[in-house]
């Protein structure tokens, strides 16, 4: 019935209503809105009065160069993307190894929860800017001023996400382990672990999120080399098409880590839930303490 | 065929703002091949007391002493809530419990699953099935270790009344035939009637007010004379419970 | 053999009135203090043997180092003069962001077009990293207060916009609807109905953005400010000055947990005040 009636408003009606009907569709806006920017940008650029804003086909032309390692920077896009991501590697891998016993603990122990709650807090709140510049006084230039700036701006996320995942473990679920006299070992692995994991993948999200955000940082001041460094080098060498270019790959990186890495990773790991809600497995966790939220970028890692 | 000696039994909940008796002075021993049904009105101490016996909580005051020959005890507890893993497959939730591994494990398991009629849920995880599907896991979970003494709190309760009809028999079945002890929580007067060798009563506040046996052969007619008198019997004392908690 | 079913406590202390429950709970709170206590007094004495006895006094400067560093920039008054232009720099650019970010919010809640035609674009804003903006706006602003407004105005306006989209979609579609049908215009159904459910959304953003407003306007100060926390950052950390270093990172944190927990608190406990879980 209905599709009768849409097919025959769509016949009948002048070619001017379909231009206009099609035009408010959302998908339209979309369209319109991207070809609108890039096109205003483009346009808008020559008549600034300044020479420091890049026209979109700028941008693009510096970004085609760099992929083709056709850079005057000393490194090339892929020597310095994949330098950061090792020092961040590094430093996630730390902040974990640290984050997960304390986390461990505090979720157990009330008193580790009073011992150290203040000083998670301050941790998670505190500019990923300050641990970069504390770290690049602390070790110079070098790999070790990143790798430290990784790890202090990860770790607070993972200790409160475990803490609070540990909290979290399901009670009756414990409850019938120990009726049925199931052993310690499958117990942790089969009930307590799996219920870790969407607090280990919150922690992950936000202490990856946080980490990068302070790497860039500490490569700006306390490195030679990285992604972050090379943006500093545009800055200094006034090309502003490098700037922009470079923020164009960040977020390219950011959501094909986001998308895909996660996405994925996530959707295997929690496979066993009603497929609607296995792409979001958010615990919500760092919403405990009033003093948290104001921490965690909303909904959305990424930004310094 | 365990047998269970309650003493004295107390146990309070003591929150922030007030303390609740859940169970009261308790004592009641059961031995052997008894069908034991325990009703009840709703927060009467039920699924309390069955948490106790199964060692989840402990008691406040009181003793209890679940004893098999010369072994320990083997306990199936069919939980008010399913209780599954929601992360493993219905098939791996029944292997969680087993004491031991192997083929003729899993065979058995996969027995119990047909029992429920769910064996072509196995590989499925339990957020793909219904609230009485999972219910149903539960059920083939705790039969499936072969328990010396299996603790049901309401099993039937969320399911239609011809699967549980059908659960009913397979389990008074399994009971006659394997003469284990069954300890079963239910508020369905004519469930206990038609299933138990004997009935506990307890009120309000956690108190045993009858201790009732059921002297009547099985296979037990619903319709017949015998069975209808024992229900309006209970039932008659069910209600008198709430008068007297008023 | 006997299963060991025995209650794990054989006799209990008869139920506990509420005395010793009130005793109980003073007890929990006397031992969450003294842990606290503990918890502040291991940390600044971990500190202070770390620079006594492990590393030189420039590294890690002792904590009554430190605080002298912190009472001499407050008595000196200089505190006033960077607090006051970062201050000025977040109020400016965090109102023009609050007022932007909300039309285009309502605008985006609103029609599904608009929300189309804007989402991709606060999306981008939001996952830029902040350096990209204070540098950008740095190149083209030169040195002074404009790049770092610019630059808070920028990341902020994102966080507001989200926050109120998401809050203008909460707002129950049958109360809007009980309004008109009771012959409400559109003022009164804003002021009645949609601010008292975006109250709560506002606030979120502001906090939020307050938080970025912060760190983007430090960061931006960083690059080219000549006044402000983030000036006075980098000429610590070009003097390799530990000492003055953390003295200003400490004092912006007091400055922030005090405005943030403070003064924008109170602000949203009073607007809230009509939500149970808040009266209590
Ligand atoms: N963990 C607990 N903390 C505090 N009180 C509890 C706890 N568990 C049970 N209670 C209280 O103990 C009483 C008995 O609870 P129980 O769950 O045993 O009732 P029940 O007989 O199983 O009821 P139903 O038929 O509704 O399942 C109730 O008043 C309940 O509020
Ligand atoms: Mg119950």
């Amino acid at each position: 019935m209905t599709t009768v009636g849409t097919f025959r408003t769509l016949a009948l009606s002048p070619p001017g209503r379909r231009v206009g009907s099609l035009l408010r569709h959302p998908r339209a806006a979309r369209v319109l809105s991207w070809v609108g920017f890039v096109a205003a940008w483009q346009l808008v650029v020559p008549f600034l009065p300044t020479d420091l804003v890049p026209t979109p086909s700028e941008v693009a032309v510096f970004m085609w160069n760099e992929l083709r390692m056709e850079t005057v920077a000393p490194h090339t896009v892929y020597e310095s993307f994949s330098l950061s991501f090792q020092r961040l590697g590094v430093g996630l891998f730390l902040a974990f190894a640290i984050g997960v016993p304390l986390g461990l603990l505090m979720g157990l122990r009330r008193w580790a929860d009073w011992f150290l709650h203040d000083f998670v807090v301050v941790g998670l709140a505190m500019p990923s800017l300050v641990w970069a510049l504390v770290a690049g006084m602390w070790f110079g230039f070098g790999d070790l001023a990143p790798v430290v700036t990784v790890t202090l701006a990860a770790v607070t996320f993972v200790v409160i996400n475990v803490a609070e995942g540990v909290r979290n473990v399901p009670k009756e679920l414990l409850d019938m382990s120990g009726a049925y006299g199931v052993s310690r070992y499958a117990t942790i692995r089969h009930v307590i672990f799996p219920s870790l994991m969407p607090f280990f993948f919150a922690a992950l999200r936000y202490g990856l999120a946080n980490a990068w955000k302070g790497l860039v940082l500490a490569e700006v001041w306390a490195s030679t080399e990285g992604a972050g460094w090379v943006i500093k080098f545009w800055y200094d060498a006034h090309r502003s098409q490098g700037i922009v270019g470079y923020a164009l790959f960040f977020i390219i990186v950011a959501i094909f880590i986001e998308r895909i890495v996660f996405g994925r990773l996530s959707r295997w790991v929690f496979r066993w839930r009603p497929s609607d809600d296995r792409r979001t497995p958010e615990p919500e966790a760092t919403d405990r303490d009033e003093a948290v939220p104001a921490a965690v970028p909303a909904a959305t890692p990424g930004r310094q | 065929m365990a047998t269970i000696k309650v003493t004295d039994l107390r146990k309070e909940f003591v929150t922030d703002t007030s303390t609740v008796v859940a169970i009261e002075n308790v004592s009641f021993e059961v031995g052997g091949h008894e069908f034991v049904s325990v009703v009840g009105p709703s927060g009467c101490g039920k699924s309390t007391l069955l948490n106790i016996l199964s060692g989840i909580e402990s008691a406040t005051r009181g003793t209890v002493d679940i004893t098999e020959g010369d072994r320990q005890a083997k306990l199936g507890y069919v939980f008010q809530s399913a209780r599954l893993l929601p992360w493993r497959s219905v098939i791996d939730n029944l292997l969680f419990v087993q004491s031991t591994r192997g083929p003729q494990v899993r065979a058995r398991c996969e027995r119990y699953l047909d029992m429920v009629q769910l064996a072509h849920t196995a590989r499925q995880y339990p957020g793909q099935l219904s609230g009485g599907m999972q219910q149903r896991v539960g059920i083939a979970r705790a039969f499936s270790i072969e328990p010396d003494l299996l603790l049901m709190d309401e099993p039937f309760s969320h399911l239609d009344a011809i699967t549980a009809r059908s659960l009913r028999r397979e389990l008074h079945a399994m009971w006659q035939e394997t003469r284990k002890t069954v300890l079963f929580v239910t508020h369905d007067v004519s469930e206990a009637v038609e299933l138990s060798t004997r009935i506990i009563m307890l009120a309000r506040g956690g108190r045993l007010v009858a201790d009732l046996p059921v002297e009547l052969p099985f296979p037990r007619d619903p319709a017949s004379d015998a069975v209808a008198l024992a229900r309006a019997d209970l039932l008659r004392r069910f209600e008198s419970l709430d008068l007297l908690a008023t | 053999m006997q299963t060991n079913l025995r209650p794990r406590r054989p006799a209990a202390p008869p139920s506990p009135g509420g005395d010793e429950r009130a005793a109980r709970r003073r007890a929990e709170r006397r031992a969450r203090w003294l842990w606290r206590i503990a918890g502040y007094v291991f940390f600044v004495g971990l500190w202070q043997f770390t620079s006594s006895f492990l590393v030189a006094d420039f590294i890690v400067p002792p904590p009554a180092v430190i605080l002298t560093e912190m009472w001499d920039i407050i008595a000196s008054g200089q505190v006033w003069v960077h607090f006051g232009a970062t201050l000025r720099t977040i109020a400016i650019g965090f109102a023009i962001a609050f007022v932007l970010g909300s039309a285009t919010g309502l605008l985006m809640g609103r029609s599904r077009w608009w929300e189309a035609f804007l989402s991709d674009w606060v999306m981008a804003t939001l996952t830029t990293p902040g350096l990209i903006f204070a540098l950008v706006t740095a190149m083209i602003f030169g040195l002074g207060p404009t790049g770092p407004i610019v630059a808070v105005v920028v990341t902020s306006f994102s966080y507001v916009t989200v926050n109120v989209v998401e809050g203008v979609k909460a707002v129950p579609r049958d109360l809007t609807d009980m309004a008109r049908s009771f012959g409400r215009g559109p003022a009164q159904i804003l002021r009645h109905v949609y601010l008292p459910f975006l109250a709560p959304y506002f606030f979120t953003a502001t906090r939020y953005g307050f938080s970025i407003a912060w760190k983007i306007a430090t960061l931006a100060e960083v690059i080219v400010g000549t006044a402000g926390i983030g000036f006075m950052m980098r000429q610590q950390f070009q003097q390799f000055s530990m000492r003055g270093f953390l003295a200003w990172v400490l004092l912006f944190f007091a400055f922030a947990l005090f405005l943030e927990r403070v003064v924008l608190q109170r602000r949203m406990r009073h607007v809230l005040r009509w939500r149970p879980e808040v009266a209590r």
